[in-house]
């Protein structure tokens, strides 16, 4: 697989709302988790579990399987089950074109694809990529590019000459788990994987639950702690362009919400149980179909929705989360939860403490 | 009839022998979706027919699929429940492996077989279970997994196919005391001596016509796939003896201690 740690970013001034991080910090490169607990000699639940009690303004710094501790009975985890998809594809322009990375974004209502384009030589985004280029991926797949994305221009919109489950399929004959600089090897695609995990979408793991596993999902349910479904199936995370990414633009995710996780929702919220979301894509599609009174219907649709201090959870009232980058637009999302001088001081605690951040690092319950 | 209306169903092992006579039997009783798996594409498409005339508003699934490669496995899974919108109702771990023909013994099993046995029969059911888990678990789900009397008692030659069997049921009790309360059951079903192809190659001096055809055993497979045995965990069933080897009035699984 490709690791694209040497490729120039390129400035280019884009068209997006700009939002500036509401904090930022020094993470020194030793605290990017690099391989998978399991392979730093640790269970998947034994990661650290950083607690801020935002009514107590405490700061209690645990290991994960002990999250119990901190729930009670009546509580609502809810957790996305999205599968994540070997969303990184190899494929060379036909006939004898340049070769690249596609790594896929998102799945649209038109079954076609929006996907990040990365040239395999020299400037990730100068190889001639253009509409109309037909790409070949093996395994008898081929893909047309057809546009660039009106609103994230480094995304490019492409149809495969497969749909359904025969692409299903064929992706994950050919595909890797989308892998960034700091990872140290090509991990296989079920590190990449929630214990949870069904259906197939994610162009990236939704890492808040990865360490979750089955004996603690059985003990917390003895404990009185429900649970609750849904997915959003996540897009890329970097868009490989440093100011792009700086931008924060509002990537859209499709999600699905059921009428069993919507009763379970509405019925723990009318008890009195705090609805604690699994991730920041949680909190999203929550917020996103959640009405004034934070009751939320079943549904099925796109979010856009970027959640920043101006906005007032309705539907969620904690959050389970990992370590995020400086700059990172998930910071955004925190200062919903809690003030941002809060978020940095635990911040800091976590990075003396020696935290580490990244989809196979350590976690944040915000309370 | 309509015995499994709504449910979701994967065989593995589906193009032949008692798999395909539980896809034709299922598409019968009204399944919703069945996601065939078979190493060869050819004899699924026989199967699919005969599946379409016995339940034409079954959905068909079909993935070719070698179960002994692990990565073979999340794609079965991923492309089953992209398929069936995350829902799964039943798996059956019917897939087996039988090894070399003529059947040799132990003292003479090559190794690269006998680990490739394993992987078919033992290591992908514990993957399709673990990985197809969680598509069971709000709902409910059944899992049946196919052993034999091997499992059992040690036979002559029957080395890595019989070692298997005893692991898949050692698996078996391990999976349904873990998943005790959990509304997924987990039980296995001694089909018997049947006519099928493998068979025949295992034992080609024996006449086959002693055995039983695989569509006189999927009774017990229609009864583990649908509610009526929703409270049964951690059992063993002998699909050609009488009641199936259960005796009458034994409702309750086997639960974990403590």
């Amino acid at each position: 697989m490709s690791n694209y740690s040497f490729i120039p970013h390129r400035c280019r001034p884009y068209p997006l709302a700009v939002v500036s991080a509401p904090f930022t910090f020094t993470l020194p490169p030793e605290l990017s988790a690099k391989e998978p607990p399991e392979r730093r000699g640790l269970a998947r639940d034994h990661v650290r579990l950083m607690v801020i009690e935002r009514a107590k303004r405490a700061v209690t710094h645990t290991r994960f399987d002990r999250l119990g501790q901190f729930l009670r009975g009546g509580d609502l985890l809810v957790f996305n089950t999205s599968r994540t998809l070997p969303a990184s594809l190899q494929a060379c322009a036909a006939p004898a074109g340049p070769c690249m990375e596609i790594r896929l974004a998102e799945h649209l209502p038109d079954d076609s694809w929006l996907a990040l384009l990365l040239c395999q030589r020299g400037d990730p985004f100068a190889c001639g990529l253009r509409a109309g280029m037909q790409v070949e991926f093996g395994e008898g797949l081929t893909g047309t590019i057809i546009e660039r994305d009106e609103r994230i221009q480094r995304l490019w919109r492409m149809r495969f000459s497969k749909s359904g489950p025969e692409l299903i399929d064929v992706l994950y004959r050919l595909g890797r788990p989308v892998r960034y600089e700091y990872v140290s090897a090509p991990w296989d695609l079920d590190y990449y994987q929630t214990v949870y995990a069904r259906e197939p979408g994610s162009a990236e793991m939704p890492s808040a639950g990865r360490a979750f596993t089955w004996r603690l999902l059985f003990n917390l349910k003895r404990q009185g702690i429900d649970m609750a479904y849904l997915v959003l199936h996540t897009t890329l995370s970097s868009y490989m362009d440093d100011e792009l990414d700086a931008l924060h633009p509002a990537s859209e995710e499709e999600y699905f919400i059921n009428a069993t996780t919507a009763e379970k929702l509405n019925r723990a919220r009318a008890e009195g149980g705090r609805i604690i979301a699994v991730g920041t894509t949680v909190v999203r599609a929550l917020e996103a179909v959640a009405e004034r009174d934070g009751r939320v219907r079943a549904g099925h649709g796109y979010t856009r929705l970027r959640i920043t201090s101006e906005h007032k959870l309705k539907a969620v009232d904690a959050l389970l989360t990992g370590l995020h980058e400086p700059e990172a637009s998930h910071l955004d999302l925190l200062t919903a939860f809690l003030p941002a001088e809060q978020i940095r001081e635990a911040y800091e605690e976590a990075v003396r403490l020696g935290y580490l951040w990244h989809e196979f690092g350590d976690l944040n319950l915000i309370l | 009839m309509n015995r499994l209306q709504g449910k979701n169903i994967l065989i593995t092992g589906a193009s032949r022998g008692l798999g395909r006579s539980l896809a034709i039997e299922y598409a019968r009783e009204g399944a919703a979706a069945l996601s065939l798996v078979a190493r060869s594409s050819g004899h699924l498409k026989e199967v699919s027919e005969r599946v379409r005339e016995a339940g034409p508003a079954t959905r068909l699934l079909l993935i070719e699929a070698d179960l002994q490669h692990q990565e073979e496995i999340e794609r079965v899974v991923a492309t089953t429940l992209s398929e069936f919108g995350g829902r799964l109702d039943v798996l059956v771990n019917n897939a087996s492996a039988i090894g070399p023909t003529p059947l040799p013994y132990l003292l003479d099993y090559p190794l690269e077989d006998f680990r490739s046995v394993l992987d078919t029969n033992l290591i992908a059911p514990f993957l399709l279970i673990k990985k197809a888990l969680p598509a069971m678990v709000e709902h409910g789900g059944s899992i049946i997994n196919v052993t034999s009397d091997a499992g059992q008692t040690g036979y002559p030659g029957w080395g890595a196919y019989g070692i298997s069997k005893f692991g898949l049921e050692g698996m078996s009790q391990t999976w349904a005391a873990e998943l005790d309360g959990s509304d997924v059951r987990i039980n296995v079903v001694d089909p018997g001596e049947m006519n099928t192809a493998m068979h025949r190659a295992a034992e080609p001096e024996e006449d086959p016509n002693q055995w039983a055809s695989p569509e006189e055993v999927t009774e017990v497979f229609v009864y583990l796939a649908s509610d009526e045995s929703r409270h049964l965990n951690g059992q063993r069933f002998q699909a050609q003896e009488e009641n199936w080897g259960r005796k009458e009035g034994s409702n309750e699984g086997k639960r974990a201690e403590g």
